[in-house]
């Protein structure tokens, strides 16, 4: 074997040994760059929500695209603006288990216990996947809407109301990634972490999906008037459709931040739990 | 800066429902020592280290690493101690530089710094060429090697190794046993070691424990562990179990202390060989007939038979025929 110089000083040798430690900020952002190189390893598996999300949005527009002149109260006149945003929801809630995915695989190979031994902050421990998972979830929500404007889509808003668009996705997915980074923390499983991100699936559709809101059931339109999803659709589509109006906006932003602040505790939990020493 | 040493005293680890892991574990590894720290499975070996290196809390007693405490100052134990723990804990999606530059500036090194290091630590543990290679395509001894090398990273001055070895040839097991040594003599780092090679904790161990029920059944450095179980052994195996049972009766006056291994009975003595032709006279008598009989000198494998009445590991069990 070769003989490096091992005791060599270092600023992070030795001497001030009691202050090495990366600030806070250089940790997470240590830990978020190291979670997008694995995803950005792992391709594949942006795929397939992205993949959904556009056969939806196609399906929904060539399906129900014609019919929605029978649709009275549709804002604006056009019904790729209606139907885009459920496709950019169902993305951006179904690619928010990406952070909780590379968490889970953090914990099943042991890197996990790995970074506990290093002075690694729990909120890096945490913040980590979920930023790199806001910027996957920037990208599919970017990709799905050059697919919807090259379908025809005219924003109301224009460039700007798109980025808003895309804005209120990686919010929601954020917020929505709390609660499955909750269940990859909770369980330490990817089954049971896969199995929890299927609460998309009555979030996305017990809202006002394909009508608007007024013309649904009325068990349903109970359903969709306490489901945060519904404001977040409400506001994307009326940048799209209608134009600028705060009051959806502020509705929308503040249902994302009302569902992020409950999935967050639940999640500040589990990492408690998990990292503590027992 | 730490007095790089480990004191322990009286620790106990109960786990919820009542499960006791460490009973009363005592013990100090001195600055510069290394420290073999053996057992059986389910002896409270990996509980033990789980303690020391803070992933666990005990439930009772005190542990100092480098002279903090292992509860109240783990932020400082993390600092002065390296890991390498039994189950290898790398993304197998990273390539090891990245891994061993990230770790470093976990440690607050600089950009600069941390990529010195790892080219430095690549080197010391022979995978510059593997470097660029994600750690998923690695052999079992290159994790092993990378896992030793993330230990090292923040320049420890108290060394955890869980079974460093285990799974590894015999080459590259000699190669580790080099850079043990090394670290130890160059550096004066104090290594705690865990192994289920009791050749391993003979060859590099200064002081051998040895833990069983949750509590050290005894401690001390190689030698002196291997003359307290006598100077050797006289080892007669039998078609089967009974038979030993029946020959260990009929022997039981022989020797100082007598003990039956699966088919085989060991009388452990002073002088042995003088004994032989005495043991076979009264196997003929009581018409029990040897498929075979050895000689040992006394191994730190014998050590732990004698003390926990098991063997560490079937396949790690080689007496040496005289």
């Amino acid at each position: 074997m070769t003989t490096p110089d091992l005791a060599a000083q270092s600023a992070y040798g030795r001497s001030d040994r009691k202050q090495a430690k990366a600030s806070l900020p250089v940790q997470i952002l240590l830990v978020t760059w190291r979670n997008l190189v694995t995803i950005f390893r792992t391709p594949v598996a942006l795929v397939p929500p992205l993949v959904i999300s556009i056969f939806f949005l196609v399906i929904y527009e060539s399906t129900l695209g014609k019919a929605a002149n029978f649709i009275p109260n549709l804002s604006g006149n056009s019904y790729l603006g209606f139907i885009l945003p459920l496709s950019i929801v169902s993305s951006s809630l179904s690619g928010s288990g990406i952070a909780a995915q590379n968490m889970v695989r953090d914990i099943e190979s042991g890197y996990f216990d790995k970074l506990l031994l290093t002075p690694v902050s729990r909120a890096a421990l945490l913040l980590g996947p979920i930023l790199a998972g806001a910027v996957i979830l920037g990208i599919q929500a970017t990709v799905v809407i050059v697919f919807a404007l090259l379908l025809g889509l005219e924003s109301a808003t224009g460039f700007a109301g798109l980025a808003a668009v895309v804005g209120l996705s990686i919010l929601l997915g954020t917020g929505f990634a709390g609660f499955t980074v909750s269940a990859a923390l909770g369980s330490g499983s990817a089954a049971a972490t896969q199995g929890a991100s299927f609460l998309f699936f009555p979030l996305t559709f017990l809202t006002a999906s394909f009508v608007p809101l007024e013309l649904l059931d009325g068990w349903l339109q109970t359903a969709a008037k306490i489901n945060p999803i519904t404001y977040v659709l409400e506001a994307m589509r009326g940048l799209l459709n209608t134009g600028w109006d705060s009051a959806a906006l502020t509705q929308g932003i503040a249902a994302c931040l009302i569902l992020g602040l409950a999935m967050y505790t639940l999640a500040v939990f589990a990492l408690r739990v998990r990292t503590r020493r027992s | 800066m730490s007095n790089r040493e480990i004191v322990v005293e009286n620790l106990g680890k109960e786990y919820a429902g009542g499960v006791t892991a460490v009973r009363d574990v005592s013990f100090q590894v001195n600055s510069g020592q290394i420290f073999g720290f053996l057992g059986p499975n389910g002896a409270g070996k990996s509980t033990t280290i789980k303690i020391l290196t803070t992933l666990a809390l005990p439930t009772r007693g005190v542990a100092r690493v480098g002279g903090f405490d292992v509860v109240s100052q783990a932020d400082q134990v993390r600092r002065i101690a390296g890991v390498a723990l039994q189950e290898i804990g790398i993304d197998p999606l990273m390539k090891s530089a990245e891994l061993l530059s990230m770790q470093g500036r976990m440690f607050g090194a600089s950009r600069q710094e941390a990529a010195n290091r790892a080219e430095e630590l690549l080197r010391l543990v022979r995978l510059e060429d593997a470097k660029g290679r994600r750690v998923g395509t690695y052999s079992g001894g290159m994790r092993r090697r990378l896992d030793l090398a993330l230990a090292l990273v923040h320049k420890p001055e108290i060394l955890f190794l869980d079974e460093p070895t285990t799974g590894l040839d015999p080459a590259s097991r000699r190669d580790v046993w080099e850079e043990v040594r090394r670290l130890n003599r160059e550096l004066g780092m104090t290594i705690f070691l865990t192994t289920q090679y009791l050749e391993e904790a003979d060859e590099l161990a200064d002081v051998v424990a040895i833990i069983d029920n949750g509590a050290i059944a005894i401690e001390g450095s190689p030698a002196k562990l291997k003359a307290s179980v006598g100077t050797e052994s006289i080892n007669v195996a039998f078609d089967s179990r009974e038979t030993a049972e029946n020959a260990r009766a009929q022997l039981s006056d022989m020797a100082d202390t007598i003990q039956t291994d699966r088919d085989t009975v060991r009388l452990y003595m002073n002088q042995a060989a003088q004994t032989i032709p005495a043991v076979v006279t009264r196997l003929q008598q009581a018409n029990l007939n040897p498929i075979s009989l050895t000689l040992t000198q006394p191994t730190l494998d014998d050590v732990f038979l004698q003390v926990t009445g098991q063997r560490l590991q079937a396949d790690a069990a080689q007496p040496q025929a005289a």
